[in-house]
Parts: C-alpha cells; structure tokens; sequence
C-alpha cells in the first residue's frame, strides 16, 4: 500500500514543476539545497541545519545521525513576472533520501532527487501580415520541461576523533523536452525536441570540529564536486507537425502523416564542478551562526543542447549566511522541541554566451519539530526572493517546503549492559 | 518504523499530492527576445503555363444510364454486367448445370428514374456469347476502342411498363426476357468465368432523353433474375422461384462530345466532354528549409460564370511527365499519368477554387519529386455533363498564383 501511494506522489510530483523564465537558459538552473531543513535556513546544505552536527545534505556529517531515517522533502514554488502580472506555481519533490548511520562513526545513505528543472512556458504577442490579400495572424508557444535526475550512493567515514570525510557517488539522468509552436490563424504547427541524459559524478564532503569548549564550538565543512562521467545523451529532434486537433501530441490526425526525427548522440553537456565551504559557530544555548560560499562551474563544451534561449549557465557564485537554534528532543517543554532557521543568501549566475549575469537573493525562514521516541521530524520552510538578469526580466519567487523524516534504529551501538 | 506512524506518513503524502496544484500562464516574451530561429516565411509561385485537352468521356462511375440525347451529348448504347454470383451470395449461374434445377427464363430489370413518361419507346438488349469473360470496363470503355458489332443479334425488346414493387409503390421498367438458349450460354462451364454481360440500345434513335439507375445506385440498380423449379424428387417439384444477380459495372457510351471554343480557350473540367486542364506553376529553384512545415499551398482559380454552382468539386494531381502546354490536344486516352498519393480536391465555393497543394509542394520543396505542372479534372461525383471554365493565363485580371505559407 505504501508503496502504491509513494508511485504516485512520485508520478505526480515529477511533471509539476514550476515554471520560470529562468529555466530556459541551457540545462535550467541548479538548485542549491534540497533538504527542507537547509531551505529553511538558506544554506546549500554544508552546515548542519537537520539536527545537531548534522546536514542531510552533507554526508560527512551523517554518522551524527542518532537514528537511521526515511526522509522526503516536498516544495510548493510560485514565480511571479514583476512587469507582465504572471504569476505560476506547482509542487515538486525536492528529494528522497535513506540514510543508515552506523555505530556513531559510519554512514550510509541512497538519495534521489532533481538536479535541475527546465520547466517553461512562454508566449509571443499576435501578429498580423498580409498575404496577397489575405490577413494571417500568427504568434509563438516555446514550452520546455524535464531535467536532470540524481540518485547517490554516500558513504561517511571518520577521519579521527573531530573529523569525517564523506564519498558520494551520482549517477545523473534523465529526460527533457521543449516544444516550440508557430501558430496560424489558431493551428498550432509543433516541433518538439527530445533528450536524454546519462552521467556521473562525485563529491567528497568533509566536516570537521575546530574548536570545542563549554560555551562555543566552531566547525568547518567543506565539499569538493566532481564530474567522473561528463553527461551525454541523444537528442531526438522531431519535424513540424500540424497539431490539427489541438491535442498537444502527434496522433493520427495530424499533419503530415509520419513525423520524421533526426537523432544526435551528443556528449559532453553538462560537466559541474565545484568547491563549497562552510563554517558553524555552535554557543551553549543551541544557537548556532553559520555562514557559506559555493564556487560552481560548468566546464561542458557541447552546446548541441541549445534551449529556448540559446545561452546556457556556465558559472555560479553563492554566498549566504544564518542562524539555526536546534531543538530538543527530550526537552520538557514543545517549545524547546522546535528548531528555528534564518537565513539570507546571494546566488550570482553567469551566462556562457551572452556574458549576463543572473542574480538570485533570497531570504529564508524554516522550523522543524520533533517527535515521538525515534526522533522523527518534521521540517517546514519558506523562502523568498528574486531573481534578475541583466537587461531582463525580474523575477519574485517564494517557496514553501515541508519534509518529514522518519527515525528508527538501525547498526547503532547499544549501551553496554551494566 | 513505528506503525503507529505508518498512517502519518500516508496521510502526509497524500496531503503534499493534493497540494501540488499547477497553475500555468504563459509568461509573454518579445519575439525578439528568444534567440529561437522559428519563423513564418510566405512565397507566391507564379501560374506559367496553362492548357485544356480531351479524352473520352468518362461517366463509369455515374449513377444513371442514359438513352437518347441530352444537352449537346448523344448515347450510342449502355453496357452492363452482372454479378457471377447471386444477391445471396450463394448461387452462381453454375448452380443451374444441376439435374434437378430447371431454369425456365430470364429477365433483365431496368429502373426507369421518373415515376412518368412522355413518350414510350422501343428498346432492345443484345449480349455478348463469344466474348469470353470480359467485353468492357466501366471506367475505360469509350467509343473510340468498343466496337457495337462485337455483340449478338437482338435477343430481348422491351418498352417501359408499370411495375409493383411493393403493395403500394410501382415503378416504370424495362423488362428483357430471355429464354433457355441465353440461360445455357450463361451456365455454360467451358468458359471460367462467362462474362454475362449485354448491350442495351433505343431500337430506333430518338432525341429524347431516358435516364435509368446504374450500378452505382444502390437502391434500384440493373437487376438479371433466373427463374427456376427445382425437382425435390420424381415426382415433387417446388414452385417457381428466382435468384436476381445485380449489375456490377455499367456504362452509358456517349458518341464524340462537341468542344466549343469556350472549352479549349480556358481552363476547363467536364467528365461528359472529358475535358480536363493542365496547370504548370514556376517553383524552380525554391527549397523547403530543413524540418519546416508548409503550413498552405493554395492554387485559387476564378471561374469565368458567375452563376450559381454548389456541389461541384474538382480533383487534381501533380503528374510525373512532360505535358505538352502548346496546344489544345485530344487523346483517346489520357497521356498524363498522376501521382495518385497526392490527390487533392476541393468544391466551387462563391465561384472559386482553392486546391491545396501543401503535400507535393513539400516534396518539390525537399526535392523528392520533380514538378511537371498539375492535372485538373472533374470529380467522378459531379453531373457529369457539367462543364466548368476558369481564368487562366489569357485572362489578365484574375491570373492563378500559388500562394506558400510555411513554418520553419
């Protein structure tokens, strides 16, 4: 039963995201956090924003973990063109994750989740010409969805008493399409292009604690991203078609009546890397200040994915800090149970061709609560913020994520038995 | 995991699912702003050369038969096969070869269109018993390569007569009876399949017009009963009964069509007159981009009449040969073969024609084909002796032009 209901939020989840102009340059934009409880405080999910010591975006940090955990995070997003009075929403997962500690100094842990997100939907005004006499209206449809897919394979490991390294495997695939429509006097002439993504690559994750005493203790947190296998795929570029039913497919009643498709293997077209770091300043009373930056490349060379906009992400910059203060499972109070984020943070895109620049700032508010005896939480966050690009259009985004994670007791070192 | 829990975290799905509501509103964008070379293109190839020719009348396919004269055209005689096989799908003319099946007579029913008559008149039916299993072909058999001496002697008359169909309704027939002698070469098994066709004609030639429903109606068509007795032992015998056989081809044979000057100088459609046009359109040179789409491709022509025409439609084709743009021709049989796949009709509307080209012009754009000019003629469903005339290159106020729209 669990499993049919967890097939369909995955069905559902996987075909409704949020559209945005800004989905449309290249392979989309990449998120930055993907757990509800780094969302809430604006991190990129090196610091740990989860429980105590413990980022689930981090996978040096998992052997903290007190239970292994079942845990899904889910966002509903809305954007909002300032100028044109649109505004889109529609809810996604942000990411599936199984994380198995094992006795307090090993992890490990299966993920999936979507990397990116091309969804877009955009449309021209109505233009009329004359044809030897006759007036033709026409206007355009460029919509895109799909992205690329990662599913991890981490494992965490101490490097001594105050440190651990983390090894994260990704495979990275996936689909995408875009369809681009001319219409005519109300006939939608379609042209759809297919692609498909394969791929690999590798992050190693390093948490270690600096300094420690009664009142404060500082922690840094690093993470190395690396390509192992640059994504290739096959992009299947379909013919025009009249879309003579208006049925948003080719059937049988439109024209012409086979639809030719020239296939391209391309590789090459997605290779990130990047370097993160990250430092935890934890006081006595559960507060913790954190602040991070995220250096973020996309050294592909193959530009045979061209999107909508024929420009594409090459680079990224993101800097962002806040406040976590960690609740309490045992604390007698439900207050004290409650863990509070706050975070505020800047992602500087730049466009490979054209040379813009794409601004993000963001603020975010999230809170977790505990409860019954295995640790469970739940982690709510809502993010605001605004995205820019130069000579462009602004963008207002919010999102609101909700994650609930399930605790149980798996490999954990029992107590010795008096 | 808890169970306690497991219904929280259903219940929890559940509610996320529900709350992924889409709402999904275009977001505008200049056309300049995309970076997409997705365009309309529009180009008009001009009409360079136009012609009319003829060939034989072509009216296989019509629902009547005609006799006499009507218009301008006048009708040798009516050719009409039957069926090998009887209206229950049973009982070929082999059947009757039985011992103990006596066929007795035979008759041949023709369904008179009108329910009244002006003047009765004699016809005649003669058959074909040396011709093996085929004397004609509805849609090819013409004056020009049927020879009327190739049939029997007269073997029926008949004049119109009132019959009842039913307890209510009669209908004006021809009735042809024809004894054993016919019968026998029908069941005669020395030839495979016999061709059972005949030959009708007026006896005498009349000015008249009758108009009698052809194979092509599926009500009253052309009808050949065999009338039996069969022997249920030596000394039992069923009454008479039948099996009617229906037409399966037939055709009325018009004698050589007059072409008036107004045919031969535009362009022109008739099936009687088998009248038809050739069109050739000027789209040397021009390519189809890759993987665009020819959204329209409209050859508009004007008729010269202004009268009121509904229903009438004419079909054309793109045809795969040098066509001979020079002078007006007539052919006994039509020179100019089509690509049957591109086929494209449309009806009069408002006095105008507009054929879509769209399909070939796809393949002449890609150069899958090469462009000899189109086929214009008159669709088998229209009055066959209409004829339709339209501007063509001698008029200098409504010239045709291929007007292409395309997506690319």
């Amino acid at each position: 039963m669990l499993n049919k209901f967890i097939k369909i939020y995955l069905l559902i989840s996987s075909v409704v995201i949020t559209q945005s102009v800004f989905n449309s340059y290249g392979l989309g934009l990449s998120r930055t956090s993907f757990h509800s409880s780094a969302n809430g405080a604006g991190s990129i999910g090196l610091i740990p924003s989860f429980h105590p010591g413990v980022s689930m975006d981090n996978t040096a940090t998992w052997p903290g973990l007190d239970y292994t955990y079942i845990s899904g995070s889910f966002a509903n997003q809305s954007h909002s063109i300032k100028k044109s009075n649109i505004q889109n929403q529609a809810s996604r997962f942000n990411k599936l994750q199984f994380v198995i500690p094992i006795i307090d100094r090993y992890a490990l842990g299966l993920t999936i989740k979507p990397l990116n997100n091309q969804n877009s939907f955009f449309r021209t005004d109505t233009l009329m010409f004359n044809f030897d006499g006759t007036n033709i209206f026409s206007s355009k449809e460029f919509r895109s969805g799909g992205g690329i897919m990662e599913a991890s394979l981490g494992l965490a490991i101490p490097l001594n008493r105050n440190m651990g390294l983390g090894f994260t495997v990704n495979h990275l695939f996936g689909s995408s399409r875009d369809e681009q429509s001319v219409i005519i006097n109300n006939i939608y002439y379609r042209m759809f292009n297919l692609r498909t993504y394969n791929g690999s690559t590798f992050d190693f994750d390093f948490a270690g604690l600096l300094y420690s005493d009664i009142s404060l203790s500082i922690s840094t947190y690093a993470r190395v991203g690396m390509t192992n296998k640059s994504i290739s795929g096959k992009l299947y570029k379909f013919n025009f078609y009249e879309d003579s039913n208006n049925s948003y497919s080719y059937d049988a009643n439109d024209y012409p009546g086979d639809l030719v498709v020239d296939t391209t293997s391309t590789s090459n077209i997605y290779s990130p890397n990047s370097f993160s770091f990250g430092v935890n300043l934890a006081f006595k009373n559960d507060l913790n200040i954190f602040s991070e930056l995220q250096m973020w490349n996309d050294e592909s060379t193959n530009t045979n994915y061209a999107s909508i906009f024929n420009d594409k992400i090459g680079s990224k910059f993101h800097i962002g800090g806040g406040f976590i203060r960690f609740g309490n499972l045992n604390a007698r109070d439900w207050q004290d149970k409650i863990t509070f984020r706050l975070g505020a943070y800047q992602d500087k895109y730049s466009l490979i061709y054209t040379g813009k620049s794409l601004i993000e700032n963001g603020i975010s508010v999230g809170f977790g609560f505990k409860f019954g005896a295995s640790g469970n939480q739940i982690d709510f966050s809502f993010r605001n913020g605004t995205r820019l690009i130069t000579e462009g259009q602004k963008e207002l985004f919010k999102e609101i994520t909700i994650g609930v994670s399930l605790g149980d007791l798996w490999f954990l070192r029992r107590r010795a038995k008096q | 995991m808890d169970k306690s829990l497991k219904p929280f975290f259903i219940y929890s799905f559940i509610f996320f699912v529900l709350f992924a509501s889409c709402e999904e509103a275009a977001i505008p964008v200049d056309s300049n702003l995309t970076t997409t070379p997705l365009s309309i293109d529009t180009v008009s190839f001009p009409v360079i050369n136009t012609i009319s020719y003829q060939v034989p009348p072509d009216i296989g396919s019509h629902e009547f038969l005609y006799f006499g004269k009507k218009d301008e055209f006048s009708f040798l005689y009516n050719l009409i096969r039957f069926s090998s096989i009887d209206s229950t799908n049973l009982y070929t003319f082999n059947y009757y070869n039985d011992s103990l099946i006596i066929a007795d007579s035979m008759k041949l029913i023709m369904s008179f269109v009108s329910d009244s008559l002006e003047q009765n008149v004699d016809f005649q039916l003669r058959y074909f018993p040396n011709h093996g299993d085929s004397v004609f072909n509805e849609l090819l058999t013409n004056y020009t390569n049927f020879d009327q001496l190739s049939a029997s002697s007269v073997i029926s008359s008949s004049f119109m007569s009132s019959d009842s169909i039913d307890s209510v309704m009669t209908q004006l027939r021809l009735n042809f009876l024809m004894d054993t002698t016919i019968i026998n070469v029908f069941k005669d098994t020395s030839t495979t399949s016999f061709n059972s066709s005949f030959l009708v004609e007026l006896e005498a030639e009349n000015s008249s017009e009758f108009k009698f429903f052809s194979s092509n109606n599926l009500l009253n068509p052309p009808k050949l009963r065999v009338y039996f007795r069969q022997f249920l032992s030596d000394s039992v015998v069923l009454d008479t009964s039948f099996h009617t056989y229906y037409s399966s081809q037939d055709v009325s044979i018009i004698d050589k069509p007059i072409i008036s000057s107004t045919d031969t100088y535009n362009l022109s459609v008739g099936l009687a007159k088998g009248i038809r046009s050739l069109v050739m359109v000027d789209m040397e040179g021009w390519e189809l981009p890759k993987k665009s789409i020819i959204s329209s491709a409209d050859l508009v022509y004007n008729r010269i009449s202004n009268d009121t025409l509904i229903g009438y439609s004419v079909s054309s084709y793109p045809i795969i040969s040098q066509a001979d743009f020079t002078k007006f021709n007539i052919f006994n049989v039509d020179p100019y073969d089509v690509e049957l796949n591109y086929l494209s009709s449309a009806a009069i509307i408002d006095n105008q024609l507009k054929i879509s080209y769209r399909k070939i012009s796809t393949e002449f754009g890609r150069g899958g084909k090469v462009n000899y000019g189109f086929k214009l003629q008159s669709s088998l469903i229209n009055d066959p002796f209409k004829t339709i005339q339209f501007h063509n290159l001698n008029s200098n106020i409504s010239l045709p032009v291929l007007r292409v729209i395309y997506v690319k």
